[in-house]
């Protein structure tokens, strides 16, 4: 510890060093006289790389990383693809960040294996990488992983579930899920939540059917559609992603049957929590992907000065259970447009 | 044997398999949600059922579903702020969806008519365009917030299976099919299908038949994306990808020639039905989701067997 601020204390003399001479007459005397802060310091460049600009879940992820910025005083690089969640869009975009002058990357990979020499090629570098909410096979060249953590949130889901359906012992209930697709692994990492949440506590819950959405609504319509006739008496969905919500929200709607099958929701986008509202919904689990890049970045800054991230190596931010009785203090966690 | 019977025969025996495996099958509730499928498929197979004829193809049809799909529930959403009534918020998103479709297929039109580009390079750039757009309008989210009631408007049953926009949607195919099989619009399709040269030597106007002709099929398409919103009460940028090979196999299941100049309407019909039924059948009787393509890819290559072989033995009478 003592040791570790001395490095910090010696970092951050080195740095004003370096922050004066290079910054020269456009650096006032105010600032250069100001005690170790983070403003007078080598201004650290950390590039985020994640998966697809446009989906509310990074965008809320952004403000976090944002916020950490600017109470770290470093430059914020924010880099993906604007729509496509792949590693034939994101590769691209890591390595010309590892082409520029960073100083750290804080990686969301789109998928474990293609990433891998994406992270290799930065510890070549010397640059420290941290991974968010997904991360490489291997983690020997990751300083940190940060994660929401999706078996719990299957494990939360279950619980909705039960608590909804008003479980009991002796009693049977009948449950499907939709999930998009048999290869994604969040889907496949709150199923095997799910699944072993119902094992250990609810015997009574029997999952009869699960289906793929192939990322469209329209099928994830047609699979609830078909479970509905064909399980009269289904008492519940978990639909693990927001394709498989559209879907089952409006076969529900369309069936007359909302409040009497229990609906549990994955990630707090703002069409969700209006569903929720509405009662579509009994339930929702919402992520903190804001935490998350908050954490990474401050874990970085603290990697770069003094070689720790000062955090565990896998760190898991845990879920939320928004209901309508809880959504005054849960709807903060609404992902940002 | 007559194709289409054929055809209606392969139909009736998915069905029987069905219902002998499990009995729910066979009821008035499946039947309606395999119309909620068949819709849209049915209105973008007879679009390109109309293109192939003509010897060309359209790869944008899924595409300009989620596009129109998403335009339409922008504008839905803008109306319904603005106080406007469910009724008036739904018949802009009909005219909206139809239009944005219908400007889809006149971009095709103009790339194959004045930049020459074969239909194939032609419709998979509208088709990249249309969802990149659909993307940058709504960042990958469903735009909800139209007008309320429309799920329930659209899922009201009649006779147990038929809602209203089910009955619009098979008025426009019957319509098509008029169109196709009764008028010269339609013996001109098939003459540049059959032989473009021939067909403009023959006076015809080859480009503006095309145009129109495209133009159609992104029209046929936007109203398949209307249909999908009603159904969703939202629209989606992912609602349609993909889907343009469904409607592809179904015409061609229904014995439309990838070569061009043949094909009946009828056929293309059938077709959609065998598609979407299965889709259903297969969930009902409790096949494992990751089969149910391998089934369903089976399927098609019997479907379409069936005939080639049919034609075989009519050649060799």
């Amino acid at each position: 510890m003592n040791r570790a601020s001395k490095t910090l204390a010696a970092l951050g003399a080195a740095a004003l060093l370096l922050g004066v001479s290079a910054c020269g007459g456009g650096s006032t005397n105010a600032e250069a006289e100001s005690p170790a802060s983070a403003s007078s310091d080598k201004k650290l460049t950390i590039a985020f790389v994640m998966g697809a600009v446009g989906d509310p879940f990074f965008k809320a992820m952004k403000v976090g990383a944002e916020e950490a910025a600017r109470e770290e005083n470093v430059n914020l690089e924010w880099q993906g693809s604007d729509t496509e969640y792949s590693p034939q869009t994101q590769i691209p975009f890591v390595d010309a960040v590892l082409a520029k002058k960073i100083d750290g990357l804080v990686l969301i990979p789109t998928d474990p294996d293609a990433l891998q020499p994406s992270v290799a090629k930065a510890k070549s570098l010397n640059i420290p990488v941290i991974t968010v909410d997904t991360t490489v096979n291997d983690r020997t060249d990751v300083s940190a992983f940060i994660t929401g953590d999706n078996e719990d949130g299957g494990a939360k889901a279950a619980d909705a579930l039960a608590a909804a359906m008003k479980y009991a012992d002796g009693k049977t209930y009948k449950v499907a899920v939709g999930s998009s697709s048999a290869t994604t692994t969040t889907g496949i990492g709150r199923m095997k939540g799910f699944e072993s949440q119902i094992a250990a506590k609810y015997p009574g819950i029997k999952i009869v059917d699960k289906a793929y959405s192939q990322s469209k609504p329209e099928v994830a319509n047609t699979n609830v559609n078909n479970w509905l006739t064909k399980y009269p008496d289904l008492a519940g969905i978990f639909a693990i992603d927001g394709t498989n919500a559209t879907g089952a929200a409006s076969a529900l709607q369309a069936k007359n049957l909302v409040g009497k099958v229990a609906l549990i929701g994955y990630d707090a986008y703002k069409e969700n929590v209006d569903l929720l509202k509405q009662g579509i919904f009994t339930a929702m689990i919402a992520q903190d992907p804001a935490q998350e890049a908050k954490l990474a970045i401050k874990a970085m800054v603290s990697q770069i000065k003094t070689g720790k991230t000062g955090i565990e190596s896998e760190v898991v931010i845990p879920n939320v259970t928004m209901t309508q009785e809880n959504l005054g203090e849960t709807e903060k966690y609404t992902y940002v447009e | 044997m007559d194709q289409t019977a054929l055809l209606f025969l392969v139909l009736v025996a998915m069905v029987v398999v069905f219902t002998v495996i499990n009995p729910i099958f066979f009821s008035s509730a499946v039947f309606a949600n395999i119309l909620q499928d068949w819709g849209p498929i049915v209105l973008m197979a007879t679009a390109q059922t109309l293109v192939i004829v003509s010897g060309g193809i359209d790869l944008s049809v899924g595409a300009a579903l989620g596009l129109s799909g998403v335009v339409s529930a922008l504008a839905m959403r803008e109306l319904t702020a603005s106080g406007q009534s469910a009724w008036s918020a739904m018949l802009l998103g009909v005219l909206v969806a139809g239009a944005v479709g219908l400007a889809v297929g006149l971009v095709n039109g103009v790339l194959i008519n004045r930049v020459k580009l074969v239909p194939f390079i032609a419709t998979l750039c509208t088709m990249g365009a249309a969802l990149g757009l659909s993307l940058v309008l709504t960042g990958g989210t469903p735009v909800a917030g139209g007008p309320a009631g429309s799920i329930q408007f659209s899922s009201k049953t009649y006779l147990g299976m038929f809602t209203v926009p089910i009955i619009v949607v098979t008025v426009i195919v019957v319509a098509a099919g008029l169109y196709l099989h009764k008028t010269r619009f339609g013996r001109w399709t098939y003459a540049i299908g059959s032989n473009q040269f021939a067909a403009r030597g023959a006076g015809i106007n080859v480009e503006s038949h095309l145009y129109k002709i495209y133009a159609l099929s992104g029209l046929l398409s936007g109203l398949a994306g209307m249909f999908v919103y009603l159904r969703l009460g939202s629209g989606s940028a992912s609602s349609g990808v993909g889907q343009e090979l469904s409607a592809i196999a179904a015409a061609v299941i229904g014995g439309t020639s990838l070569l061009g100049g043949v094909g009946r309407l009828a056929g293309t019909v059938i077709g959609a039905f065998i598609i979407t039924g299965v889709l259903s059948g297969l969930i009902i009787i409790g096949v494992q989701a990751n089969w149910q393509r391998v089934v369903i890819a089976a399927l098609i290559a019997v479907a379409v067997g069936a005939q080639g072989l049919s034609n075989e033995s009519l050649r060799a009478k």
